[in-house]
């Protein structure tokens, strides 16, 4: 019987293992950003038929698929070739989502590796018992109609078996630079957005702090409902570093600068920073952001601290919009019905082996408890005659509030 | 011709809208013809919250300013403000064919390219201000026109703002069919008047501290190095008081207005300010030393701020001409002593329009500065287009003619 750690425990102390797996050429692009720049408590895998990206990659694990199928050249964007890949490489891929506890599929969908070979990958981890949460993009649409088919039947596969999908449209994302913008300018801009979004992804599952987000409340918001996925971060340090951050995050061209977190039926504000991080700086971006969001959504807030001092202050928001039924997020036995229904003809023999996981319905509420976010004591700030306009902050400070009541001249 | 060309200045300020109908002589002397002012609704922090009493106020303010000048005012130029105005300096460049002069194209084409630089999406280029020219990397060249060199440089300084917000106030007034010919930022006008050349030149920052916004502005070599906009002003200063000594809105602006400053020495604990009892109002004893105290800590975090800022850029022992304040609440007393308290060692002056002519009480209060200032504006916009306007005048004489 597999055990079935479906959420993190945080009580025993024991670090969670995180793992990126980058498949294709796009995924290893992203692994390999996340292993040069971030110092993050994150495993990067490269997986890829083509072997010549695995030979430049510089992630801490490279698997090359199917290399008698393609012979290392790469699937040529045919999804049959890389399905061909996958089966000839099957034990690797088990082998790769062994022993993680969360699982990021990174991959660009409409080619032929990625779009084949992260379905797979993606039930072999969940059975395997990880949280799975797949950071996908889908192809310009200039690139035809072919591959956005492909990138859609590959995103109905992976929605099987993820936990969570984050998606990516290309074509929103290309809106990041100016027009007139050179095109790798704008290819970077992109990876860019999907290396910040598993940046703070990770963050806000490992990082310690005074306000842990509960993994439900995340798997809440970003479980595959339907609806569009909204997400913006942004980062700054100094001293106005509050305003400017926040500013960054709102720009995203995912939130469409900020007017579609109004629409957002569930926002997760993350803040993570140094040590010196205030809770006026903290407050100041919360009534920011309530300000920009529709008075029914549900605002969840978590606040880490990084323990190097010179950390940059980090705000990350993730929201989800449109016709999102309330999927709630602790609903395993039903989605292992699913899991099964749609086994692949390619795993019958692998699905037998497999227990499916049987977790209990109760567990996510014990091992980690609902926060209440929501009841945060924010204490009333006396703004006057200024209560309704846009406030002036200046450094992270609201210069509304009377001065002498910032300073404490008062008795 | 029988009158001179006359320009008018308006300001949606968050206190007052007022409108300046001047006329601009052709030497450069300007004439104030009449100030129409109206007290502002629906303004706050320089900008417009409530449409449709805005644009009651500038209807009100236009109207008075015909009535006071006789002129039939058709169009005007817009005085802005608000905290989503912003400022970077920016250098771009143009390479020459080899044996080549410079001309009006390159020129134009190197103010293009510094205007390229990466604003955000929904704003707009306000102003680009030359600062200076290098020619072939020799600096301090004030104007290439006609000289030869392979690689055209320039610095340009960049005011930009959010294009949704300016439109509304240039909607304003357009209610009206009356047209603006330009806008123009607060501090940008405001120093065509309050500032001379030899200030320009000594390095020198203007502060203009209005009701909802201050702008200031910093001049160095002649050129402007920075500027910029705090959504603070006077009208903070009166919801401190309304918070600190929990009194009216309005009271708070009477008591700041009569018996407001920002010195706190010298003042006995037992001093106390009597206010008369009124309908929703019973009468209270204030203690002049807490009402100081608001007010100087205050505007000692505001010079605070602005100090941070222009450090940035320009040390301030260079600025030789100091810092002059200007705008409304730079009538506040004490003000002075507060600026310059912050700023040790750099001369601190109150200051106005200067070199205008006309009714004193108009040009000499700081009020009025900025709308003055827009008038010059147009006046030095236009006095730089030479050859259009001798263009149009012979046009008008040859059809006259015919």
């Amino acid at each position: 019987m597999i055990t079935y750690p479906r959420w993190l425990d945080r009580g025993t102390g024991k670090e969670p293992v995180l793992r990126l797996l980058g498949i294709g050429n796009a995924g290893v692009n992203i692994a390999d950003r996340i292993a040069v720049r971030a110092s993050l408590p994150l495993e990067t895998v490269a997986l890829n038929s083509d072997q010549q990206s695995l030979n430049a990659s510089v992630a801490s694990k490279r698997i090359a698929l199917g290399p008698m199928t393609t012979h290392g050249l790469g699937a040529g964007g045919d999804p049959e070739m890389g399905l061909e890949a996958a089966r000839e490489s099957m034990s690797e891929l088990r082998q790769s989502v062994e022993g993680a506890d969360v699982i990021f599929l990174c991959a660009g969908l409409g080619g032929g590796t990625g779009s084949a070979v992260t379905p797979q990958v993606a039930e072999l981890a969940r059975a395997n018992g990880s949280l799975v949460i797949a950071v996908v993009t889908t192809p310009f649409q200039f690139e035809g109609r072919r591959r956005s088919q492909q990138a859609q039947e590959a995103l109905q596969g992976i929605s099987r078996h993820a936990d969570a999908i984050v998606h990516f449209e290309n074509d929103r994302m290309a809106e990041i630079t100016a027009p007139r913008a050179e095109a790798e300018e704008t290819f970077a801009a992109c990876d860019n957005i999907l290396f910040q979004a598993v940046a703070s992804l990770t963050r806000l599952i490992s990082c310690p702090g005074p306000m842990a987000v509960a993994v439900p409340d995340l798997l809440g918001i970003l479980h595959s409902g339907g609806g569009g996925f909204l997400f913006g971060s942004g980062e700054a340090d100094g001293g106005n570093r509050a305003h400017e951050a926040l500013e960054q995050a709102l720009r995203s061209p995912l939130l469409d600068r900020g007017r579609l977190l109004h629409e957002a039926s569930k926002v997760l504000v993350h803040l993570s920073g140094p040590r010196s991080l205030t809770f006026a700086e903290v407050a100041a971006i919360m009534q920011e952001i309530s300000k920009n969001t529709a008075h029914t959504s549900l605002l969840h807030l978590g606040v880490s601290v990084a323990r190097d001092e010179s950390a940059p202050l980090i705000v990350t928001i993730i929201g989800h919009c449109g016709a999102a039924a309330r999927v709630e997020p602790a609903t395993p036995a039903l989605k292992v019905e699913t899991v099964r229904a749609s086994s692949p003809a390619l795993f019958v023999e692998d699905a037998v082996q497999f227990t499916p996981p049987t977790p209990s319905p109760a567990e996510p509420k014990t091992s980690a408890p609902k926060v209440k976010q929501e009841d945060l004591p924010l204490e009333p700030i006396a703004r006057g005659r200024f209560e309704k306009v846009e406030p002036t902050i200046v450094e992270g400070e609201d210069l509304d509030v009377p001065t002498f009541l910032r300073r404490k001249l008062k008795k | 011709m029988a009158r001179e060309k006359i320009h008018v200045g308006l300001e949606i300020g968050t206190t007052k809208v007022c409108a300046v109908v001047a006329e601009c002589h052709r030497d450069g002397e300007m004439r104030i013809l009449g100030v129409g002012e109206s007290p502002s609704r629906g303004v706050r922090k320089g900008e417009i919250v409530d449409f449709k009493n805005a644009t009651q106020c500038v209807h009100d303010a236009l109207a008075d300013a015909e009535d006071r000048s006789d002129h039939e005012i058709k169009g005007v130029w817009l005085a802005i403000s608000g905290s989503h105005i912003k400022s970077f300096n920016n250098r771009s460049a143009v390479t020459l064919p080899e044996e080549s002069t410079i001309t009006a194209k390159e020129i134009e084409s190197v103010e293009f390219k510094a205007k390229e630089a990466g604003i955000p999406k929904e704003d707009v280029i306000i102003h680009s201000v030359i600062q200076r020219y290098y020619v072939d990397g020799q600096e301090g060249v004030i104007d290439p026109h006609g000289m030869m060199g392979t690689k055209l440089e320039a610095d340009f300084h960049i005011i930009h703002g959010v294009t949704n917000r300016i439109q509304n106030a240039i909607r304003c007034v357009r209610e009206f069919d009356i047209d603006v010919e330009d806008i123009v930022v607060n501090s940008v006008a405001s120093a065509q008047v309050v500032l001379d050349e030899q200030q320009k030149q000594a390095g020198a920052v203007l502060i203009d501290i209005g009701g909802g916004v201050t702008d200031y502005i910093v001049y160095k070599d002649g050129a402007v190095c920075h500027s910029g906009v705090i959504a603070i002003g006077g009208d903070h200063i009166t919801n401190d008081l309304c918070i600190g000594l929990r009194i009216p809105i309005a009271r708070a602006e009477k008591l700041k207005i009569e018996e407001g400053s920002a010195i706190t020495e010298n003042i006995s604990a037992n001093d106390k300010i009597t206010l008369k009892n009124d309908t929703g109002f019973s009468g209270r004893d204030i203690d002049r030393l807490m009402l100081n105290m608001i007010i100087q800590a205050r505007l000692e975090e505001l010079f605070g701020i602005l100090r941070k800022r222009i450090q940035e850029v320009v040390p301030e022992h260079i600025l030789g001409a100091g810092i002059l304040l200007t705008g409304g609440c730079s009538l506040l007393r004490g003000i002075r002593e507060a600026a310059e308290s912050v700023f040790p060692g750099t001369p601190v002056y109150l200051a106005h329009a200067q070199a205008v002519s006309g009714p004193m009480s108009a040009f000499e209060n700081p009020q009025l500065s900025t709308c003055i200032g827009a008038a010059k504006y147009a006046q030095a916009v236009h006095a730089e287009m030479p050859d259009e306007s001798l263009l149009n005048r012979l046009k008008g004489f040859f059809s006259g003619r015919m």
